[in-house]
């Protein structure tokens, strides 16, 4: 869809300037997969490539229980902001305050980590403490703890971040799909559940499994928030920074850093081939569909 | 939601008034928290942190709409998805990670540094080369060895660049949301009508578009003024923003403190909006999901 008008060139310079874009956000992040890679860390002269840097963040125990925690709380955060996500997409469907609800749905996202994890940090010391109160007044030790800073509160805090994405993934995968079917489900007989999981749940699937992928990707990447909340444990994100921040950085932290970006470049990279080829067999069928109509 | 973000965020402003204690805070009426922000240096830095913020977002429009611009216009409809999942891509990988990179890159002995000097030694021995061919003696152009630039890690300049680099697929997102409001005739229209490709982006692309530019941009204003991580990874010494101050102020257990800033970052957040909302009605850009 070229510019008929236009000129072939500015039309390549463009391209050209997208794409260099594009190159400069992603440079710095090969670099570090680059010189994680090398032998004699940044900066040496010799390059040779090992992978032994890999090997000394893997054999760290330290660094493992972090990666555990860390899939862990992505595991959780995608266990329940999906769903979630799911349900307030519906929700925005049928609610009659759809400006108001979008609002609310999408503030997390305008708000920055640190100050919503802090925020959230305070909170969540009140409530403790009105827990606590409202048990030793009843005389039960049943609510001793319930906001404890820990594994759920900083789950609370990144499905607060990770919410607004999955909404909204799923909200456009759903605006494709059309109310109709599902009172022609339930006309001919089918529960809310069968109409739901066998006519409407097989054409957002792909929305819902991206908006998995994105759930954990943020979830595996969140810093502030986390951090803030987390109580006593480390997650990688974590023991990277204070590494960054305090004793500067190792040939191990650029492994880690690279670790980090693999694992995000694999799951999109996955995520938009399989979309990819998934939307070329569609049209490839919907071309064939065409074909009979176009030659009568 | 409301139990775990309205709630909190709302009641920072009730924190922000509590008195502190030693290690807590507890409930009463002071305005000892606003008057401490306001009349120490982190009052001044929070306003230059939002000077920064401003440039970040002059910046990040003007590299990133255009992109956006071009993508709408120009690729095909069925390639559009596939572009604007590239800008998706850098924006998948943490923020922490690409930060963090950028401090090899920006470095002294980084990238940037690199590249430069070869560039700068190819043009002076080409120079010293050409002077030499010329005259018959060696040149005394470009004679200086490499002078590494500092400028761009640990000062302000590395700041607004790491934000740029942060926040730039976000104006990509926005602008290309946004460019749905302007129909493709437009650009015809003004083509027929005689106006320059500078006057339909300033005179009517902008008007158009500017819901959703202006999401965009306080997104990127609004958390480059209260992402700690920032300043704290590329800033180097002296260099805060509000997220900085709260978390410092938080580990100094001054929670009234913390909460004020907060709250007036909520304020300085909501009123953006509000006035966006009045200016540009910004539920046009929920258009699309509609």
């Amino acid at each position: 869809m070229r510019d008929d008008f236009g000129n072939v060139w500015a039309y390549r310079a463009k391209w050209t300037y997208t794409l260099l874009v594009v190159c400069a956000l992603m440079t710095p992040v090969f670099y570090t997969v680059y010189v994680s890679f090398n032998e004699h860390g940044f900066g040496a002269a010799k390059y040779d490539f090992t992978l032994d840097w890999y090997r000394v963040v893997l054999g760290d125990p330290q660094l493992t229980r972090a990666l555990v925690w860390t899939g862990y709380l992505a595991g959780g955060a995608v266990l329940a902001a999906v769903p979630m996500g799911l349900l307030a997409a519906k929700l925005y469907k049928r609610t009659r305050h759809k400006v108001a609800f979008v609002t609310l749905m999408l503030a997390p996202l305008f708000v920055p980590g640190d100050i919503l994890g802090s925020a959230l940090l305070v909170y969540f010391k009140n409530l403790n403490g009105a827990c606590e109160r409202l048990g030793d007044s009843l005389g039960v030790d049943w609510f001793d703890g319930w906001f404890e800073l820990g594994f759920a509160t900083a789950l609370i805090g990144q499905v607060l971040w990770t919410l607004p994405y999955a909404f909204v993934v799923i909200l456009i995968t759903m605006s494709r799909y059309r109310e109709q079917q599902t009172e022609a489900a339930r006309a001919c007989g089918a529960t809310a559940w069968q109409a739901f999981w066998h006519v409407e749940f097989p054409q957002i699937r792909v929305g819902v499994f991206s908006a998995c992928s994105f759930v954990l990707i943020l979830s595996f990447n969140e810093y502030p928030r986390t951090n803030l909340l987390k109580g006593g444990f480390d997650t990688f994100t974590g023991v990277l920074i204070s590494q960054m921040l305090n004793t500067g950085m190792s040939p191990e932290s650029y492994a880690m850093g690279g670790m980090v970006s693999s694992v995000s470049i694999l799951v999109v990279g996955s995520i938009l081939i399989f979309t990819l080829a998934r939307a070329e067999r569609l049209e490839r069928r919907l071309r064939a569909q065409q074909q009979p109509l176009g030659s009568d | 939601m409301v139990l775990f973000f309205a709630v909190p965020v709302a009641l920072t402003l009730v924190w922000s008034v509590f008195e502190r204690t030693m290690f807590w805070m507890e409930p009463g009426f002071t305005l000892f928290a606003y008057e401490n922000f306001f009349t120490s240096a982190r009052f001044e830095n929070f306003l230059n942190a939002m000077v920064h913020s401003a440039v970040s977002v002059v910046v990040c429009f003007a590299l990133g709409f255009p992109v956006a611009v071009f993508v709408r216009r120009r690729v095909p409809t069925v390639a559009q998805h596939r572009v604007i999942l590239l800008f998706l891509l850098p924006f998948m990988i943490s923020e922490l990670i690409r930060l963090f990179s950028l401090r090899p890159v920006l470095g002294r002995t980084g990238v940037v540094n690199g590249v430069l000097e070869t560039v700068y030694n190819a043009a002076a021995g080409l120079l010293n080369g050409v002077h030499t061919g010329l005259t018959g003696r060696p040149g005394p152009l470009l004679d200086a060895p490499f002078e590494p630039l500092s400028v761009i890690l640990y000062t302000p300049l590395g700041v607004i660049i790491g934000e740029v680099l942060t926040f730039l697929p976000f104006m990509v997102f926005a602008g290309f949301l946004a460019m749905e409001a302007v129909q493709g005739y437009v650009f015809e229209l003004c083509d027929d009508l005689g106006a320059g490709p500078l006057r339909t982006f300033f005179d009517v692309v902008v008007p158009l578009a500017a819901p959703g530019i202006f999401a965009g941009a306080v997104f990127v204003f609004v958390n480059g003024l209260g992402g700690g991580l920032i300043p704290d990874v590329l800033g180097g010494p002296g260099a805060v923003n509000a997220g900085l101050i709260v978390l410092d102020s938080i580990t100094a257990l001054d929670f009234p403190l913390a909460m004020a800033i907060s709250a007036i970052m909520m304020l300085t957040l909501t009123l953006l909006l509000y006035l966006g909302h009045r200016l540009f009605d910004l539920t046009k850009v929920l258009e699309p999901i509609r």
